[in-house]
């Protein structure tokens, strides 16, 4: 490329070549003004935001008139039959007689009518005290494999133990309309004499057992049993910012469902459900949704065919049945809460009921908020790292002093104060990006009766900067930003987050130059003031929503 | 890159210095041999042999009161340009002539019956106007931010070329009068003109956030000036070629002298010339076409609201700045193109009171490109000596009413040296007038 400045073609005598051979332009100021950035923030977008980063069982529906509703189903206690399983895994049976019957081992009040075995093993031991060889086989009619019941072939030496090997049970069926097992065996002697096996009269010489016992299918009668079905204390991690201020949501809704595949009637017994406030208070929750404190699960009826299914039983919770709202605006900090189960709570003789291994009771939580509500100076504290990219490294030389123009067109119902101090690396205040006071960056837009917002609020800031303070604010690695919001009028009346609720952020500069020995210098890159950009931690700390979608964490 | 723009534009602004073209005083001096080219019915008289040895006329002006100095000063060995002192002077729109000639070489001949006269020179010629509004030096010195929410019009135009002027004249005695005729061929330079109603650019900054509106309608013909433009950075750089480069036989075309002389009687004679009638050069070397029609608004990085919301690492500024390189879009065609020379006419009258003191008057008129200048003067004219010529006139013009110009000639024997000026103030102090006018050479006439 060559350039020549085109005068010397016109050089005589007026201005000859020598004069422009070596030509810089004399010293002075010019001020430049351009703009840096402009983004619209959408209030959904925050607001999936938000919750994708909070939340994981979060749900955001974007209602016909825009509003927007928040669903929270916060993490499921689970009460499973395999509990009850447990309780019935195998057991030993002697064998007093020819024909033994022994009860089904369960849980108390529970009559066994059919139980189908996924796993375990049998065994049988015979101490043959004769000094004759016993041989026999043992039968369990009420243990049938494809209607084959079950039967076992023996020989027993004289004057010695015999000891069967473990029996796989997988696939078998008890069967029984009394909760009972027989056990039959048939031993003979050499000369075919059948004989009962003792040890000594009276002490039995056969011995049954079972063992790893796994069901999947219990079939029977559940009596009228309480017992313990879920205890616990979450904690409601609503204030680890430092909030400030008051929030006040309006008529949040709490649904508590019950999923219920225990194929028999289960009556949850509320003992203990209260929330603790900010200060230690106890808050219990009253509704008028728990008649006794009590809730009558769903269930499947075996009689209706339903085995497999689940059944739900849900407890709505609002204002207008209960004092929930009043909790939520309290910021609550814990959840304790105590529930029982009682089986067959009206002891109905006729009702048979049923457990598989994959029955299960669930209690869940979902919170549902329309967003809807006030805030007053609801705000947050928090540090920063900064990093102000290029502009770390920018000659200043030739710059005399910035004003930075920070206008927001603001079509949401919030309000938004800022003060950032800038840090050194001990944290000590070296600067701030504003002088005094936090100041409004955002003014709420104005709102109707409904606390829609109905247009659009402007607000411009400037902040000028010498080029002594623009070093020193460059220099700085931390940030200590705080933020606060309030909704439109003051916080005074609760106002409604459409999801169409915008704001768009714009940012301009404008820069005085001493001198133009060198060029003045261009924005590139990175913003130069801390934004989400250069900010390791993303904006939405300073976001009011960010507070409310901890409302959910009342989970169980 | 802002500072070697403003460099670039600004020795164009300063080329010469400085308007108001005429040319009136040689035209009172038909004795001289360099008269002939303002007039080629013009013959020293008494002479039947000339050679033309270096001539130079300078007219240039700026509208206003703007001078070199006002400029331009030096610091060292550096010349500074400082349009601190300038701003507070400039008109809305300004405008800066000048128009240059440098006679070579030339040779005349005349018939011993004195009735043909036969002439032939080389003359090297430049002609340039450049209007600019005020706007665009106040943007270029003080930046945009004082004219947040205002419109500036910054679209400069320019009619400049050079060429080269070859030229063969008759002139023929008839009684008293005396008819002149000149054809010349013309090789042209160099070239840049802007399209005419193509010289729309505005730059808005608004007050909002000071995003930069730019429109532009504009567009100019180059040739051998500037090849390419490059917006590769953030700027402008004009891609020029060398400038006193030779003169193409690509780039040509013809004009036409008229001249004629009468002596009404034995004190009063009346002159009168046309000039560059039918010039027009046909540009076909390098010649093109650079044309911008854009209107865009630079809004800064417009970021999606999710980028902002997610915490982006990387938001990319360049990527954002590099559409201000789409802005201007000028598009290069090559393309042929045409510039007219100033069409100027002339006419005087002299008359002798005495053989020592002559009287005239003295009009002048130029066309170009349908900018047209007429300037009036009188004069006086005082020999004390058979060798020495002195005079004075007083003329007026659109640019001023109050110029008084001088001359003067040295003529020993077959030499002729002359200095003249139709302004005689700024004559001496080139860097501190507005207006320059000047005119020397010097001939052999036997």
């Amino acid at each position: 490329m060559r350039r020549q400045s085109s005068c010397s073609a016109f050089s005589i005598p007026a201005c000859n070549k020598n004069d422009f051979e070596d030509t810089q332009i004399a010293d002075h100021s010019a001020e430049f003004a351009f703009p840096l950035f402009t983004t619209s923030i959408n209030m959904k977008d925050l607001m999936f935001k938000v919750l994708h980063d909070t939340l994981s069982g979060d749900t955001l529906l974007v209602n016909p008139d825009n509003t927007m509703t928040l669903y929270y189903t916060g993490d499921v206690v689970e009460k499973p039959a395999s509990d009850i399983f447990e309780d019935f895994t195998g057991g030993l049976f002697p064998l007093t007689d020819t024909i033994s019957s022994s009860p089904i081992d369960t849980i108390d009040g529970v009559t066994i009518f059919r139980a189908d075995l996924t796993k375990g093993r049998i065994g049988m031991t015979i101490f043959n005290v004769t000094g004759e060889t016993l041989t026999g086989k043992l039968r369990i009619p009420q243990m049938t494999k494809d209607g084959v019941e079950f039967e076992y072939p023996f020989v027993a030496n004289p004057l010695s133990t015999f000891t069967s090997p473990p029996i796989d049970v997988t696939g078998y069926i008890l069967q029984s309309s009394s909760n009972t097992l027989q056990f039959v065996y048939e031993a003979y002697k050499p000369n075919g004499d059948r004989v009962k096996v003792e040890l000594s009269p009276g002490i039995p010489g056969i011995y049954v057992a079972f063992e790893n016992l796994e069901f999947s299918y219990l079939e029977g009668f559940w009596g009228y049993q309480e017992y313990a079905l879920v205890r616990d204390t979450i904690e409601i991690d609503i204030n680890q910012t430092d909030l400030v201020g008051d929030v006040k949501i309006k008529n949040p809704q709490v649904t508590m469902r019950i999923s219920n595949s225990w194929g028999f009637p289960t009556r949850g017994k509320i003992k203990y459900l209260s929330f603790i406030g900010q200060n230690g208070e106890e808050i219990p929750l009253v509704s008028t949704a728990f008649t006794d404190s009590t809730v009558d699960f769903n269930y499947p009826s075996f009689a209706a065919g339903e085995v497999g299914q689940t059944k739900y039983t849900d407890i709505f919770l609002d204002e207008n049945n209960s004092n929930i709202a009043d909790i939520f605006n309290a910021q609550p900090t814990r959840l304790i809460y105590e529930v029982d189960g009682i089986s067959n709570a009206l002891n109905d003789p006729n009702i048979i009921g049923f457990l598989t291994d994959s029955s299960i009771i669930s209690l869940a939580m979902r919170v549902e908020l329309l967003l809807e509500g006030s805030a007053k100076n609801f705000g947050a504290e928090q540090t920063l790292d900064l990093n102000f990219g290029d502009f770390g490294d920018i000659d200043t030389a030739d710059i005399e002093s910035v004003e930075f123009k920070l206008v927001t067109e603001n079509g949401t119902p919030i309000a938004t104060t800022l003060q950032m101090y800038f840090l050194d690396d001990n944290d000590n205040r070296i600067d701030s990006l504003f002088t005094g006071l936090p100041r409004f960056i955002m003014e709420a837009a104005p709102v109707n009766s409904e606390g829609i917002a109905t247009g659009i609020t402007r607000t411009e800031q400037f902040v000028p900067m010498s080029s002594e303070r623009f070093d020193r604010v460059r220099a700085s690695k931390k940030a200590f930003l705080k933020t606060a919001f309030t909704t439109a009028q003051n916080g005074s009346v609760p106002v409604k987050l459409l999801a169409n609720n915008q704001t768009t952020v714009k940012h301009g500069k404008m820069g005085l130059t001493e001198g133009l020995k060198t060029r003045y210098f261009e924005p590139k890159r990175q913003l130069p003031f801390p934004t989400t950009s250069n900010i390791h931690q993303p904006i939405k700390v300073i976001n009011p929503l960010r507070h409310y979608d901890r409302f959910p964490y009342f989970t169980f | 890159m802002l500072s070697k723009y403003k460099l670039s534009l600004f020795c164009i602004l300063l080329a010469s210095g400085l308007n108001a073209q005429q040319e009136l005083m040689l035209h009172t001096l038909p004795d001289l041999w360099h008269a002939g080219s303002v007039n080629p019915a013009f013959f020293p008289e008494g002479k039947r042999f000339a050679i033309g040895l270096p001539g130079y006329s300078l007219d240039a002006a700026h509208s206003g009161d703007i001078t070199y100095n006002d400029i331009l000063r030096k610091d060292g060995d550096r010349t500074i340009i400082d349009l601190g002192n300038v701003i507070g002077k400039l008109e809305p729109e300004n405008e800066v002539y000048f128009d240059q000639r440098i006679e070579t070489f030339s040779l005349g001949l005349r018939s011993r019956d004195d009735k043909w006269a036969l002439q032939l020179g080389h003359a090297i010629v430049l002609s340039g106007w450049v209007n600019y509004p005020k706007d665009l030096a106040e943007v270029l010195w003080n930046g945009n931010a004082p004219y947040v929410g205002e419109t500036l019009e910054i679209g400069p135009q320019t009619d400049i070329f050079d060429w080269q002027e070859w030229n063969a004249g008759i002139s023929r005695r008839l009684g008293n009068f005396t008819l002149g005729a000149r054809v010349k061929f013309l090789t042209g330079v160099s070239a840049l003109i802007t399209e005419p109603g193509r010289n729309t650019m505005r730059v808005y900054t608004d007050p909002d956030i000071y995003q930069l509106t730019l429109t532009t309608d504009y567009a100019f013909h180059s040739s051998s000036i500037i090849s390419a433009i490059d917006t590769a950075g953030l700027g402008f750089d004009f891609v020029t070629s060398s400038f006193g480069k030779k003169a193409s036989f690509d780039n040509s075309g013809v004009a036409f002298d008229l001249g004629i002389q009468a002596k009404l009687s034995e004190r009063l004679s009346v002159n009168a010339a046309i000039l560059n009638l039918g010039g027009v050069i046909t540009w076909e070397k390098n010649a093109n076409l650079f044309s911008s029609k854009n209107q865009y608004t630079y809004e800064g990085g417009t970021f999606p609201g999710t980028d902002i919301i997610n915490g982006s690492d990387d938001i990319d500024f360049e990527d954002k700045l590099d559409t201000l390189n789409d802005i201007f879009q000028f598009q290069k065609t090559s393309e042929t193109f045409q510039s007219t020379l100033p069409l100027r006419v002339l006419a005087g009258a002299t008359y002798k009171f005495s053989e020592k003191w002559h009287f005239g008057l003295n009009a002048y008129f130029q066309d170009t490109n349908n900018r047209t200048n007429t300037a009036v003067g009188v004069n006086v004219r005082w020999l004390p000596a058979r060798w020495l010529s002195l005079g004075a006139m007083y003329s007026a013009n659109s640019r001023s009413s109050s110029n008084l110009g001088f001359h003067v000639a040295v003529t020993p024997g077959p030499v002729q040296l002359y200095l003249l000026s139709d302004n005689l103030l700024n004559a001496f102090s080139l860097k501190n007038s507005p207006a320059i006018n000047l005119r020397a050479g010097a001939a052999l006439a036997f």
